[in-house]
């Protein structure tokens, strides 16, 4: 039996469940990390661009840590192990300690053996459809998920292989064996995360789109894949029937979305996004591309995604078109297809296009429902599972969580930040602090002076190098290069062997300087590096030469040339090897304490996680009683009353020894020094300086307050907010109500708050039906753009339009006119069903006001962290770090993040307390190994590189020459490239060392 | 194999074709037909919106008739027939409250053992393709058909409980049996505006238009349907000429049964040209 009380269980190695299990490794907690299928990642490694940035999705690899390949971290972090196509067999025991049995499904192919070569793939008869990709290619039955897949290696399924042996017959290192039994293993843990994220809705469920009738008709999974570079075509958009250019393309939306006679009654949330994505990406491909997008209300209510849809219909010229899909036919001539809707004024029109889009919601994952009713946790109407309102992360089941898409349709961001907010969950329910391994190294001999021993280590990596390269010639040139005293090849039995065997002859032949050929270093580089340190040899002494990606696979089929070429970059290693110094990575120790500013939900969560983890929190409010904007929050929509959680979380904070509160209180200034933060906090009663590690902000937002429709003027013009009291304090002024008017976005989605303020639709909605509730004759009218009530809120609209609430849809270019006439409030609009202007009579105009955030220059200033153009705090990455500065260690959350609901400020809260313990588990952090130094004689003290820094990492000192903080140079480079004295240089990167690298090149 | 049989009004008048050719073909497969006694109309496309209890009394007479001739299946050709006294079925089935309203008035004790198919279920189903074959004297090589199923046969799905609502088969297997070739083609179950064509023409005219022109753009040659009212919706609303058959004739074709010339007699585009040039006039 594997694991222990303090283990955790994830169950879904998508994203949110990689987060968990990062988040919690890094805690130093130990993670077995469990997927049914083959290869870990979801429906990650299926992006090529990810919104609302448009950038590439497989890695995250944007230049700027913390950017990370969740999937690559998942399966080198040294807490974590994988257990891929995997199913739990049986959970037993209670929160804090389950034995949990898991069924290893046999894989058939023995990764260690495997070459591949690909003749098993060739000879398999068996053709299905792969499932990567939705369908859009075929795949044998002994096949690699994808090409990417982690882990790396064969396999073969079961259902569709006819045991024909003729695999094993060709399978030259014997890697096949059919008779591979599965394996069972026992597994102890304190807590299980439930991430099993969902399944795209079955489109032949609306026979009506043809989907698997009509062969131009995909699902928006198959177009993921068909715009993906890796995908046959490169990317480009052609169609299926007879791979011609696609030039008319349309998006059905809400494909199982909104739909209750499918049992889909949620909206999906993120189809209208990953339309606009998809459209824009083709139109990128292919520039004469015309896009046509179905829909019936737009749906882009994330941080920046209004921008984004503002820019495809402006910049991209994508038709957005308010219509009801009837039915697409096919035409028997062309392929083409007739898509037939029923316009806002009820009229039909048909148009012709090349290629049709399915837009496909979630579903949530079939196979799973025995196992959660088995587990016992509660599923909802749709079959996802339910939480509390406040409690977003916790099933119903004691030491059970859960985060991401298994909770409902949501997009990355929000499912990063619940894989986080699971995480710090999980870590407060195990309440024992794991104890740290800290591991023990050899002292580095003195390097750097002496000559240069260089050895080359060939990985030979079977038949497929073989095919492609002149092996035996390249290992004869690379002896010949200056100063490799030893040229070796690895045979790749093992990666375990192959480090033994360098191991050894670095002691045999006095090597000083290593130089690895093989595959990409992604892999190995971490396992190389550790064994390096294991035998005390400077780790950043070890090159690393691609030459099986990035020169055999590439230029298949021209051996001579790729020789050429592989020689060539293996010279450049050797070059590099010779060159470069030891280096030694300074660590800096930890104030294991965190700030936190702003005493709102979002703020006192973080803290009260924080705490409850065991660490030291400074809890700072500017007003004299914590709360935030939740003191003024009567009932949610799904009815239940926010504030006894309020007064529970409130006490609990007041009552915790570890949170230092600071009420009525300011933050003055914050500085810096080696990772320690010294922050000087104002109250009424003096100054008084705090030291810690992390900053959380959390200073929230604030209900705009509108200018127009008479607002302040007439007394029955009032917010949703003030209306939510007046209904919960049942105002006696609302006694003879007869008719209520609601407007809609007002103060967002505007020019001057130009984003979708997310909540005020269900905000609406939830007003409505409560006034429903205890006047159900009122007549309510609501006034808006589009609906944007996503999510499980789609089913709150239903109902409000079924108890008879009259939605009416204006544009921005014709607003509604408010009308004060014989003491009476009259609006007017224009109704696009009625094709004419109504005019309604208000007792009450109520507004929907959008959210702002607070001011947040100073404090913005104060900590380094950045705004972005709505005021909103900027945040590192829009995907992989949704709450997290630049700098390591800062972090924001709640309304100063973006408009949100209390139950994801919640999240939030949860998440930046994951990320930060993160941090605060260690006593020390390492220094980045390739920092920056500055050559101070060559300095003119420009500042350049100060401002370019985006890490705060560079200052200008006494004498007026820049310095570099070790501690925070991430060793992005940027101040390289910036300085015009080539003052600033990078260890190991030097312009010299560079230019004599790239001079080997073309020598 | 026998089964009770309502023909409808339609088989005794403006689709009097299908209703001989039915009986010759059923007569060549060695299944008999017993015609139902007394019966009445169904109610038709009208009953339904001027009288809900009506329209399901209607059916649940000749139900009620049905049941006394002790077997176990009633066929109906007619898919606007089969459409009503379905829904009435269904009633009958699951609304407790209106079923005994419907027998009170009907004066019947409801048997759910009785099943309700369409002619085509029957053919495909019950007698068989195979049964079909071996009755094949000559096949209908070369003729390309689009083969029309409307709306009501197959929906609402719950009710009819027969074959794919968008994209059903029974018939495209069928013809192929008989050696056609049926074209792929989108609009096999679009509507073909029922009996607006009295009210209505020009609406009638547009959509007939749109389905025939369809047909001919998918390549095919005829059009074949399962019921009186589309097939004369077919081919009294449309401009392009091209014939449309009942699948019951095409079986008269491929089985050689003598007396079809009485048939095309009763059709407004003539077949003939078509079958003559084909080889199987």
């Amino acid at each position: 039996m594997k694991g222990d009380k303090g283990s955790v269980l994830v169950m879904g190695a998508g994203i949110a469940g990689m987060q968990a299990a990062l988040l919690l490794g890094e805690m130093g907690r130990r993670v077995f990390l469990l997927d049914q299928a083959p290869a870990i990642g979801g429906y990650f490694p299926l992006l090529d661009r990810t919104f609302p940035t448009n950038s590439c999705g497989v890695c995250f690899m944007s230049p700027t840590p913390p950017a990370f390949c969740p999937i690559y971290e998942s399966r080198l972090h040294e807490n974590i192990e994988l257990f891929p196509y995997c199913e739990v067999k049986e959970v037993e025991g209670e929160g804090g300690d389950f034995r949990v049995r898991v069924f290893q499904k046999p894989r058939f192919v023995d990764p260690e053996r495997c070459t591949f070569c690909g003749a098993c793939m060739e000879v398999c008869p068996v053709e299905v459809e792969r499932e990567f990709g939705g369908g859009l290619e075929k795949r044998k039955a002994i096949y690699l998920p994808f090409p990417q897949a982690i882990p790396h290696g064969l396999v073969i399924d079961s259902k569709s292989c006819i045991r024909c042996g003729e695999c094993v017959r060709v399978c030259g290192p014997g890697a096949i064996d059919l008779e591979m039994k599965a394996k069972e293993e026992v597994l102890q843990v304190g807590a299980i995360v439930l991430g099993f994220g969902f399944e795209p809705f079955w489109a032949q469920r609306k026979g009506e789109y043809g989907f698997g009738r009509y062969r131009n008709v995909m699902t928006s999974i198959q177009f993921e894949r068909l715009l993906s570079t890796s995908s046959p075509t490169g990317g480009y958009p052609i169609r299926p029937s007879d791979g011609r250019r696609i030039e008319r393309l349309a998006f059905i939306q809400c494909v199982g979305s909104r739909d209750p006679s499918s049992g889909q009654p949620h909206c999906s949330t993120i189809c209208c996004m990953y339309a606009t994505k998809q459209a824009m990406m083709a139109k990128d491909r292919a520039s004469d591309l015309r896009v046509s997008v179905f829909y019936m209300d737009i749906r882009p209510m994330g941080k920046d995604y209004e921008r984004y849809y503002e820019r495809a219909k402006r910049e991209y010229g994508i038709e957005y078109i308010r219509s009801a899909v009837s039915s697409v036919k096919e035409l028997q001539q062309s392929k083409d297809l007739l898509i037939t809707y029923v316009k806002e004024d009820g009229t039909f029109e048909e148009k012709q296009f090349d290629a049709v889009v399915l837009s496909v919601g979630f579903t949530p994952p079939q196979g799973i429902k025995e196992l959660a009713h088995r587990l016992g946790v509660r599923l909802n109407l749709q079959g996802f599972c339910e939480t509390g309102e406040f409690y977003p992360a916790e099933t119903s089941v004691n030491g059970v969580f859960v985060g991401g898409a298994f909770r409902g349709p949501r997009d990355i961001p929000e499912t990063v930040v619940e894989g986080s907010s699971v995480a710090a969950m999980v870590a407060s329910f195990l309440s024992s602090v794991p104890s740290r391994r800290e591991r023990e190294y050899p002292v580095e001999g003195a390097l750097g002076e002496e000559i240069p021993r260089i050895g080359v280590f060939i990985c030979d990596q079977g038949e497929e190098l073989r095919k492609n390269l002149l092996m035996e010639e390249l290992v004869e040139r690379v002896r010949g290069l200056r100063e490799v005293v030893y040229v070796g090849e690895l045979k790749r039995v093992s990666l375990h062997e192959d480090l033994n065997s360098i191991k050894v002859k670095i002691g045999e032949q006095g090597l000083n300087r290593v130089v690895v050929a093989g595959g990409s270093s992604k892999e190995i580089r971490k396992r190389v590096e550790e064994m390096a340190r294991g035998m005390g040899f400077n780790p950043y002494l070890i090159e690393f030469a691609n030459i099986r990606e990035q020169c055999a696979l590439v230029h298949s089929g021209f051996p001579r040339e790729a020789t050429e070429k592989a020689f060539t970059l293996i010279r450049m290693a050797v070059e590099r090897a010779r060159r470069i110094q030891p280096l030694r990575r300074g660590s800096h120790g930890i104030e294991r304490k965190g700030l936190v500013v702003g005493g709102g939900v979002a703020g006192m969560t973080a803290s009260l996680r924080l705490a409850e983890q065991g660490y030291e929190v400074f809890l700072v409010e500017r007003e004299k009683e914590l709360g935030g904007n939740a003191r003024n929050a009567f009932y949610t929509i799904r009815g239940e009353n926010p504030q006894p959680f309020l007064e529970d979380l409130i006490y609990k904070i007041k009552s915790h020894s570890l949170i230092h509160l600071f009420l009525g209180a300011e933050v003055l200034g914050c500085e810096r020094k080696d990772g320690h933060y010294r922050t000087r906090i104002g109250t009424s009663e003096g100054e008084e300086a705090v030291d810690h590690g992390v900053v959380i902000v959390a200073t929230g937002g604030r209900e705009i307050r509108p200018k127009e429709y008479l607002y302040g003027e007439d007394p029955r013009v009032m917010t949703q907010r003030e209306f939510e009291r007046a209904i919960h304090v049942r105002d006696e002024g609302l006694g003879d109500l007869r008719s209520v008017v609601m407007i809609q976005c007002v103060g967002s989605r505007d020019e001057e708050h130009p984003y979708c303020s997310r909540i005020c639709c269900a905000h609406a909605v939830k007003n409505a039906l409560r006034l429903k509730e205890w006047k159900p004759e009122v007549r309510v009218y609501v006034l808006y753009r589009d609906v944007r009530t996503y999510g499980f809120y789609e089913t709150y609209y239903h109902e409000a339009r079924a108890k008879g609430v009259i939605f009416i849809r204006y544009e921005l270019e014709e607003k509604p006119k408010v009308i004060r006439e014989e003491g009476r409030l009259w609006v007017s609009v224009v109704d696009p069903v009625l094709m004419g202007r109504v005019h309604l009579l208000a007792d009450r105009l109520v507004l929907s006001t959008g959210i702002e955030p607070n001011d947040h220059r100073s404090l913005a200033q104060v900590f380094g962290l950045e705004l972005n153009s709505d005021g909103f705090f900027k945040e590192a990455n829009p995907k992989s770090a949704p709450l997290d500065g630049l700098e390591r260690g800062k972090f924001f959350c709640g309304l100063c993040h973006s408009p949100n609901f209390m139950e994801d400020s919640i999240s939030q809260g949860n998440a930046v307390a994951a990320r930060a313990a993160a941090i605060l588990s260690k006593e020390r952090v390492e220094e980045k190994p390739y920092r920056a130094y500055v050559i101070s004689r060559l300095c003119c003290g420009c500042g350049l590189c100060v401002t370019v820094c985006p890490y705060g990492a560079r200052v200008l000192n006494e004498e007026g020459k820049a310095e570099v903080i070790d501690a925070l140079c991430e060793g992005c480079g940027s101040c390289v490239v910036a300085c015009r004295n080539a003052a600033s240089q990078q260890q190991n990167f030097e312009k010299g060392l560079n230019l004599v690298v790239l001079d080997s090149a073309i020598d | 194999m026998r089964f009770s049989y309502f023909p409808g009004c339609t088989d005794r008048s403006s689709s009097m074709e299908y209703g001989l050719s039915t009986e010759e073909v059923f007569k060549a497969l060695g299944v008999e037909l017993v015609e139902v006694e007394d019966w009445n109309c169904c109610g038709a496309a009208a009953t339904h919106s001027l009288n809900r209890l009506l329209s399901l009394c209607l059916p649940a007479r000749i139900i009620s008739k049905a049941l006394l001739s002790g077997l176990s299946s009633l066929v109906v050709p007619c898919a606007g027939c089969f459409s009503n006294l379905k829904r009435t079925e269904y009633v009958l089935r699951n609304e407790q409250r209106d079923r005994r309203v419907i027998e009170e008035i009907v004066g019947f004790r409801y048997d759910p053992s009785l099943e309700i198919l369409a002619l085509l279920d029957v053919v495909v189903n019950r007698v068989g393709l195979e049964r079909v074959y071996e009755r094949v004297r000559r096949t209908l090589k070369g003729l390309k058909v689009a083969c029309y199923y409307g709306c009501a046969l197959v929906r609402h799905p719950k009710v009819t409980r027969f074959d794919d609502p968008e994209n059903p088969q029974s018939m495209d297997r069928l013809m192929r049996v008989l050696g056609a070739q049926p074209v792929e083609w989108s609009y096999k179950v679009d509507c073909c505006g029922a009996d607006l064509a009295m009210t209505y023409g020009s609406i009638v005219r547009q959509m007939v238009g749109r389905i025939v022109f369809m047909a001919r753009e998918a390549g095919a040659q005829a059009i074949v349907t399962s019921c009186g009212l589309c097939q004369m919706n077919l081919e009294m609303r449309q401009e392009l000429g091209l014939p449309v058959f009942y699948f019951t004739e095409l079986m008269g074709v491929a089985f050689d049964i003598g007396q079809r010339e009485r048939w095309w007699g009763k059709h407004l585009i003539s077949p003939r040209p078509l079958l003559e040039s084909l080889g199987l006039g």
